[in-house]
Parts: C-alpha cells; structure tokens; sequence
C-alpha cells in the first residue's frame, strides 16, 4: 500500500489554515475573549484605509481606520462586550470566509495572505467587507500565535458602511 | 418653490424646535442643494495635498466631481472634471502629477489650468475652434484660500470667503498656528458613509450633550482601562462665530500632541511638549498659547466643514445624496515639524476616538442612523427640541444645544431667501 507524501510546506498551509478558520469561526460567535488568546501579547491589529497601499503602509505615519496595539486589542474586546457599545448592541450577525491561503517562512515567522469576505448584517444594514488578510504568525507554547494582523480592503472606500464596529 | 418646513425659535419661552420633516423630505433636500451648497463657501482641500506644482487630486463637492491642480508656475485651480467636448471625466485618477490631462474618449487635452492644450483630427474644426472659450474646461465659478485652506463657491456672486467665515476665520488660525512651519494633511482618508441625514453629522459634530450617554464605553476606557490620563474635566462653552458657524470650547482629561501632557506620554514625552509648549508660547504669546495647549475646540464651519481640534485635529466634510444618505470623508492635521513619536501618539489618539473603527465614532453613527430610522414613524408636525441652554443667563454651556441653534437658524435664513 502506498501512502501519499504530504509535502511540509503543504503541512504547515494546513495547520495555519486551521488557525485561521478558527479565528473566523471564534468572531462570528462573538466568543471575542477567546479570539484575542489566539494573539501574542505583543500582537498588532491594523485595518488600512483605501487610498494607501495597505500592504506597506505604516500606521505611525498614516492615518488608519485601526491601528490597535495588544492593550488596545484588549480594549476593544472589553468594549464590545459591554452593552453600551451602541454600535453592536444588540450584537450583529457576522461571518467571515476566508480563502486563498498562501503561506511562506521568513526566519521564526510565517506569513500568511489570504481573502477575505466580512457580512456583517443588522436591521436595515448588510455589508459585505472584501479585501485580504496578512497574518504574521510565530510558534509558540507548542502552537501557532498570531503575532500581527492586517486586513487590506480591496474596496474603492467604507461606503455604504458606517463603521468598522466588528472585528474584520 | 413650495414651502419647506420651518424651525421655531422663541428665546423669550426658551423653545427650539426643528420639523424632523427636515430630515426626510426629498423636496427640502433639493432646496438644501440650491439655497445651501450651490450659494455657501465649501471646503475644498489644504494646500499641503497638493504640495509639488504639477500635483492633482479628484474629489466631490456637493455632488459635482472637481479636479484641483496646481500648474508648473505653482498656481492652484479648481476645475469641473468633466470634458468640454462631450462631458466625459477628464481625470479619472485620485491624486498624483500631471503635465497635462487627456480624456480617454476622443483624446482632446487640457493643461493644468485646463486650457485645451490638443485635440486629434483638429483639421475637421474651424479656426479658432481650440481657443474658443466654450472648448476649454471650466471653472468653479469662485476659489479662494484662508491660509492653506481652499474653498469654493459655486455661486458667481456673493461674498468673499473672509467675510463668509466670519468668527470662525480666526479659529482657522488658531488651527494653523499649532506649527511654526505650516500644518500639513497627514496622508490616509477615512471615507464613509452614513444612512442619516447630514445635518445630523452636523449637530453630532459638536454635541457635548451625548458623550455621557452614547460613549459611556469609550470615558469608562478612559478613566479605568487606559489608567493615564490627566485629571482635566470636561468642562466648557458654546461660541457663536457668525452666519452660521460655532463651536464648542472646553477642557478634557485627553492628551493634546500641541502641547496638553498625560501620563500616558512618560516622563521624556514630558519634557518633549513642555518644549514644545515653550516655543509655542514664545512664538504666539502666552494667552492663545494656553488656549491651543489646553482647550479642546469642536467647530461646524457652515455647512458642513468640521474641524475638531481635540485629542488630534480631524477635518471632516461631508455631503447628501438624498435625505438619509450622506458621503463623509475625513482627514489629520499635523504639524509638519512634528517628532515621529509624537506623530505617532497623535494617530493613536485619532483611531481611539475618531473614524469609523474608533471607540466612539460607530457609537455616534448608530445614533445617526437610528435617528433617522425613528422619523419613520411619521407624523404631522413632529419635532425635534434643540432648546437645552436656552434658559441660561450668562451663556450657553459646551453640552447644552447652542452651537446647534446657530446652525439652524442659519439653515432656516438661507432656505427662506432662496427663490421662491
Ligand atoms: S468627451 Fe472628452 S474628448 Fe470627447
Ligand atoms: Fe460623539
């Protein structure tokens, strides 16, 4: 019986494939606590806007609309669980697809890009969110953390959408 | 033109009241257009986006997409984008530099002060065609400056734009007075949109009355989360600034970049904006000094140029597309001289607070949208009470509802001179 030979670098597309479906899956059920343990605590949270380059751009020199450090991170997930965060109170029904993983190791990280779709829907509002994902990713306690994200739209501008109250 | 809801105004009982009609009548929306944004002065752009000659950008104004240029000669323009031959937009890209712009459809060209430049096949048109006026593409009918601000009128007549601003010109200053060398856009727009009407945005922009209720979430980051900040409350006045502008002025617990020091900054950022307090004072004088350093200002230039100088300097436009749909677009102001750390502090301080994915923006956007969503419900001769502070003696407080009377008695005045 032959076994078919996974090639590593297909082995390491899978597993960071899996974290990120897992991170999707985690912000779709608001469970927001658990999503920001899948970041390491020096982590970055960035949303560019549309007339930069949001793959270069640099948040300490141009105008975001996120550019969250790890304690802002935290803030923001302490903010959305209360019920004066008006915005997403009542809570949103959100699903995020991601697709096109393509992963490569640059010495102790590895980066992943890939696409994204964010709906977002609530009373008179559905949005769609399209752009792409650049995760940098570490190995840590025997497991992959998120080191830094950033979700480039590959939109012309935040139109209709109001806000960015979701975590994309 | 048929009637349009009217506000009511009686200082003597203390009652203002605004038609919600106002917010959701296509026909309002329309006399808007032409009482309101085809008459006033409206911000156009700052003269650090454009800061080579030969530079461009495209933007919408009130509706009406313009091409901003500077020629070779350092000149600034402010064209309708749109081709003399048979409309098409003439530059369909946002930003960047140009000697010349050709439309893509027949290919005529146009300088940077769109004069027609060429045009293929020119053998089947008379003589003179090219330099015929009518050939040439044109301008907005009226473009003036307040220091490195742009504005335009699409009104031939009426009065110049110092006159305009009134007050709110020296606000202006103020802004511009935070660098010794000149406040530049730092690069990156936020552009949004809001399902509200614009004038919502307009009053939002400089309520004082809501942060307790509607932020509750971003004070409480403030005061227990962040742990860093000062202990200036939020305390403060109205300003009316003439025709229509005004502005709230208060203290804030928040750091200011120029010059106003929090906990959070260190004790090197301390010494950093104690120089930079020192050379501010010494530069304009230790009375507006203190007032650039230490006072927050929230301003609704007339109608619809916000410029908050809070915890980072935001200008804000924005404009209707029907009555509950509005097109924002939002940008930094910074000192050019600026220290990248303090660069930085200064974008952190705007994304907190400021912008679509802030810690308080969506907050006041759902406060928009549900607002209009609630004037749905109809309803002859239901009204909004913009009265809080009227009752006061010695002037109105920065979260009573002031700064929003100006606004619509002005809007009131320009829609009932419109004619009939
Ligand atoms: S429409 Fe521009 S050249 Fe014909
Ligand atoms: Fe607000």
């Amino acid at each position: 019986m032959m076994l078919v030979q996974i090639p590593d670098a297909l082995l390491l597309r899978l597993a960071v494939e899996d974290l990120l479906f897992l991170e999707a899956d985690l912000l779709d059920q608001w469970r927001l606590d658990e999503w920001l343990a899948l970041y390491t605590p020096d982590a970055h949270y960035n949303v560019p806007p549309s007339d930069v380059d949001g793959d270069t751009a640099d948040p300490d020199k141009a105008l975001f609309y996120i550019a969250d450090d790890h304690v802002r991170m935290r803030e923001r997930v302490i903010r959305l669980n209360k019920v004066g965060a008006h915005s997403e109170h009542p809570r949103s029904k959100v699903r995020h697809l991601v697709s096109n993983v393509r992963v490569h190791r640059e010495g102790d990280a590895i980066h992943a890009r890939s696409s994204f779709i964010v709906w977002r829907s609530k009373d008179i509002t559905s949005d769609a969110f399209v752009g792409h994902y650049l995760h940098r990713i570490i190995e840590a306690d025997g497991g992959l953390k998120i080191a830094s994200k950033t979700c480039v739209l590959d939109m012309e501008a935040l139109r209709p959408h109001a806000r960015i109250s979701i975590i994309l | 033109m048929a009637d349009f809801p009217r506000i009511i105004d009686d200082r003597a009982a203390s009652r203002f009241l605004v038609p919600r009609e106002a917010f959701t009548s296509e026909a309002t929306f329309e006399r808007e257009y032409a009482a309101i944004f085809d008459r006033c002065w409206l911000y156009l752009g700052h003269a650090s986006e454009l800061a080579e000659p030969g530079s461009f950008l495209t933007r919408k104004v009130a509706r009406r997409p313009i091409l901003f240029t500077r020629d070779k000669a350092g000149e600034y323009h402010a064209l309708f984008n749109a081709c003399p031959h048979r409309g098409a937009l003439v530059c369909r890209e946002r930003k960047g530099a140009a000697r010349a712009f050709m439309c893509m459809y027949h290919g005529w060209t146009f300088g940077s002060d769109g004069h027609l430049m060429s045009l293929p096949g020119s053998s089947g048109y008379p003589d003179g065609f090219k330099t015929d006026p009518q050939k040439q593409m044109v301008h907005v009918p009226r473009m003036e400056r307040f220091g490195d601000f742009f504005f335009i009128s699409f009104a031939a007549d009426g009065e110049d734009l110092a006159t305009y601003l009134a007050e709110a010109g020296d606000y202006l200053r103020l802004v511009s007075e935070h660098s010794a060398s000149g406040m530049q856009i730092v690069g990156g727009t936020q552009e949004y949109a809001i399902r509200g009407n614009w004038k919502l945005l307009a009053e939002n922009s400089f309520d004082g009355y809501h942060a307790a209720c509607n932020h509750s979430t971003y004070l409480e980051y403030l005061k227990n989360a962040n742990g860093a900040l000062g202990a200036t409350p939020l305390s403060g006045i109205a300003h009316d600034l003439g025709n229509g502008h005004a502005m709230v002025e208060y203290t804030a617990p928040w750091g200011r970049p120029i010059a106003h020091w929090v906990p959070l900054w260190g004790e090197e950022g301390k010494a950093e904006i104690a120089a930079i307090h020192a050379a501010l004072e010494a530069r304009v004088g230790s009375e507006r000094a203190e007032r650039i350093a230490h006072r927050n200002r929230n301003m609704v230039i007339f109608p619809n140029l916000v410029m908050n100088d809070i915890m980072a300097v935001t200008v804000r436009t924005f404009y209707p597309t029907a009555p509950g749909y509005m097109e924002i677009n939002a940008w930094a102001l910074a000192p050019r001289e600026e220290s990248e750390w303090l660069r930085k502090y200064r974008l952190y301080n705007f994304t907190e607070f400021l912008g679509p994915g802030g810690f308080a923006t969506p907050d006041d956007v759902e406060a928009i949208e549900k607002c209009q969503q609630g004037y749905a419900s109809g309803g002859d001769g239901l009204v909004n009470d913009i009265s809080k502070g009227m009752n006061r003696e010695d002037g109105a407080l920065f979260d009573d509802e002031e700064q929003m009377r100006c606004f619509w008695r002005e809007w009131d005045r320009r829609l009932a001179a419109v004619e009939a």
